[in-house]
C-alpha cells in the first residue's frame, strides 16, 4: 500500500529475450535482448520511428509480442497480466508522451484514480496519498484544477504523480521531456532522478533526448532497426560503439535540438 | 526503362479486392460492437456500484435530448394532423385520433428519438472516447487496471437503454397534444378535441405501446454500443476523431432502421 512502503525497497528487473514485433508487413522489433537490474534508471534512446514507444507497450502488456520472452519480478508477462489486480505481487504504471490524463477529471480526480476503483482505501488515506504525491512532484495545491488549466510541463508532472500514487516498483516514461523546453526538460529529469533515489523503483525511459539519458541514467541502451545495439553507462556509451551511437554523440555536441 | 518501373511498383487492388476489403470491414465493426455490446451487458452488473457514472451519463443523455426532443415531437404531431387532416377532409376525420397514436407510440416516438440520441449523445460519446483513444487515455486506464468498458462504456449503454424508453413516453404524449392543439385550434379541422382522444384511445392498445418501449430499448442500446465501438476503434488524430464520429452516427442510424423493421416483423408474428 503506498501510504505503507518501505523506503528502502527496490524495484523489480525486467528481462527481455528475442522480442520480435510486426506491423502489417513491417517488423518494428527484430529481436531485443534487454536486460533491466531491480531500481536501475534504464534509458532507451532512437531515432524516432525505431520502435522504442512499441518496446514500452510490450513491457506494460498493451500489445503482444509476436515472438520472445518478457519476464518481470521473476514473473512471465502474460501471467503477471492474467493475475487480478489485488492478487498482482508488484505494479507497473507507465507515463505517456501525451500525459494521458482524463481530460474530465481534476487533477486530484486523476491522480486518485487507480486508488478509488480499486476500493482499497478511505477518502482520507486517497485525499493523504494524493496530496503527498503532488508535493513530490512539485504542484501541492493543484488539486481542484482540470488538465487544460495546466501547462505541457505541469501536466507530465501531474503524470507521473498517478504514476506514484499506485507505488509502483516499475515505472514505464514514453518521451517524458517530448514538446517542452529546456528547462522543463532539466525539471522532469531530476524528479526522475529523485524518485529512484528516494523510492528504488526500477524506471525505463524512453527518448530521442541524449543529453537527459546521459545525464540521469544508470545505463543507456540504443535502439536501431529494432535491435538494441548498444547498452553501456553513459560514460562509456560511444567507445568502440556503434554507428548510431556515435552519431547520436555528435548530433548532441552540435547542439542539435533533442540531442543537446 | 519504363515497363520495368511499373513492373516493380505495387499493384492498385482491383473492384473485387477492394469490395472484398471493405465486406471484410463491415464485418470487423459488426464483430467488435457485438463483443462490446456482450462486455457492456456483462459489466451492467455493476451498474448500482458505478451509479455515480451511469447517473451522470443519464443527465447528459437528457439535457442533450429533451428540449430538442420536445420540439421535434411537437412539429411532428402538428405537420401529422394538418398534412392528414387535408387528405382525410371528404372521408372520415375521425381516424386522426388513431393515426397520430398509432404512429406516434409505434414508430415516430420510437426511431425519431433514436435517430436524436444517436446524432446529439451518440456522436458526442464517440467523439469523447475517440479523443480518449487517440491521447492513450484509454491505455492509461489500462495500465492501472481499469477495465474501460465497464468505466467507459458500461455507463453510456445502461444510461441510453434506460433513458430513451422514457424519452420515447415524453415524445408520444407531446406529439399527441400537439396534435390535439391543431384540432382545438384549427376550424377548417371539423372534429373535437375529445373526439380525437376518444378514437385514439380505442384503437391505441396497451402493447402498442409497450412495441414503441421495446424499439426504445433495442435502439437505445445500439445508440450508445455503436458510438463506443467506433469511439474505441479510433486511431489517426483529430482526423480519425472526426472519422470515427461521423461514422458512428451513420451506422447507428441505419442499424436502427434494420431493427426497426426486424421489430415490426416479429411484432407481427404474435
Amino acid at each position: 500500500m503506498a501510504d505503507t512502503r518501505d523506503s528502502r525497497r527496490q524495484g523489480v528487473a525486467v528481462e527481455l529475450t528475442g522480442v520480435r514485433k510486426r506491423y502489417g508487413g513491417q517488423a518494428v522489433l527484430r529481436g531485443v535482448d534487454l536486460r533491466v537490474e531491480p531500481g536501475e534508471l534504464l534509458a532507451i534512446v532512437g531515432q524516432s520511428g525505431t520502435g522504442k514507444s512499441v518496446l514500452l507497450r510490450q513491457i506494460i502488456g498493451l500489445e503482444t509480442p509476436d515472438a520472445g520472452r518478457i519476464v518481470v519480478g521473476g514473473v512471465e508477462l502474460p501471467r503477471y497480466l492474467a493475475t487480478s489486480p489485488e492478487e498482482k505481487p508488484f505494479r507497473i504504471a507507465m507515463v505517456f508522451q501525451s500525459a494521458a490524463l482524463l481530460a474530465s477529471l481534476t487533477v486530484g480526480e486523476n491522480v486518485a484514480l487507480r486508488l478509488r476503483e480499486r476500493r482499497r482505501h478511505d477518502e482520507a488515506q486517497i485525499r493523504e496519498i494524493v496530496a503527498r504525491v503532488l508535493d513530490q512532484v512539485e504542484l501541492a495545491g493543484t488539486e481542484d484544477k482540470y488538465p487544460s488549466q495546466l501547462s505541457g510541463g505541469m501536466r507530465k508532472r501531474v503524470a507521473i504523480a498517478r504514476a506514484l500514487a499506485v507505488d509502483p516498483e516499475l515505472i514505464l516514461y514514453d518521451e517524458p521531456t517530448a514538446d517542452l523546453d529546456p528547462i522543463l526538460t532539466q525539471q522532469i529529469g531530476e524528479l526522475i532522478r529523485r524518485i529512484k533515489t528516494e523510492q528504488g523503483d526500477t524506471q525505463v525511459i524512453v527518448t530521442h533526448n541524449l543529453a537527459l539519458a546521459r545525464a540521469i541514467a544508470d545505463r543507456i541502451a540504443v535502439l536501431d532497426a529494432g535491435r538494441i545495439v548498444e547498452c553501456k553507462p553513459p560514460a562509456e556509451l560511444g567507445k568502440d560503439g556503434h554507428t548510431l551511437t556515435r552519431e547520436f554523440i555528435r548530433a548532441a555536441a552540435f547542439g542539435i535540438p533533442g540531442g543537446a | 526503362m519504363a515497363v520495368e518501373a511499373v513492373g516493380e511498383r505495387e499493384r492498385e487492388p482491383g473492384v473485387l479486392a477492394r469490395l472484398g476489403t471493405r465486406v471484410l470491414e463491415v464485418l470487423q465493426i459488426l464483430g467488435e460492437a457485438s463483443e462490446l455490446f456482450v462486455a457492456c451487458v456483462r459489466a451492467s452488473a455493476f451498474a448500482p456500484v458505478d451509479r455515480q457514472r451511469v447517473l451522470a451519463q443519464m443527465v447528459r443523455v437528457g439535457t442533450d435530448t429533451l428540449s430538442i426532443g420536445a420540439l421535434l415531437s411537437l412539429f411532428v404531431g402538428l405537420v401529422l394532423v394538418v398534412q392528414s387532416a387535408d387528405q382525410l377532409r371528404d372521408v372520415n376525420e375521425g381516424v386522426l385520433g388513431p393515426i397520430v397514436g398509432l404512429a406516434m407510440t409505434k414508430e415516430l416516438g420510437p426511431v425519431m428519438m433514436a435517430f436524436l440520441l444517436a446524432g446529439r449523445a451518440g456522436s458526442a460519446m464517440a467523439a469523447e472516447l475517440g479523443s480518449m483513444a487517440v491521447y492513450d487515455e484509454i491505455n492509461a486506464l489500462r495500465t492501472m487496471d481499469i477495465d474501460p468498458v465497464r468505466f467507459l462504456a458500461m455507463p453510456r449503454f445502461v444510461a441510453a437503454t434506460l433513458c430513451l424508453p422514457l424519452l420515447i413516453l415524453y415524445s408520444d404524449f407531446i406529439g399527441v397534444a400537439g396534435g390535439a392543439a391543431v384540432i382545438g385550434l384549427d376550424p377548417a379541422i371539423k372534429i373535437s378535441v375529445n373526439e380525437y382522444f376518444a378514437r385514439m384511445l380505442e384503437w391505441v392498445h396497451f402493447t402498442d405501446v409497450i412495441v414503441g418501449l421495446v424499439k426504445g430499448l433495442v435502439f437505445g442500446m445500439i445508440a450508445s454500443v455503436v458510438p463506443c465501438t467506433f469511439g474505441f476503434r479510433t486511431h489517426g488524430g483529430t482526423e480519425g476523431i472526426a472519422t470515427s464520429t461521423t461514422a458512428a452516427v451513420v451506422w447507428s442510424f441505419i442499424l436502427i432502421l434494420v431493427f426497426d423493421f426486424l421489430i415490426v416483423r416479429a411484432s407481427f408474428s404474435f
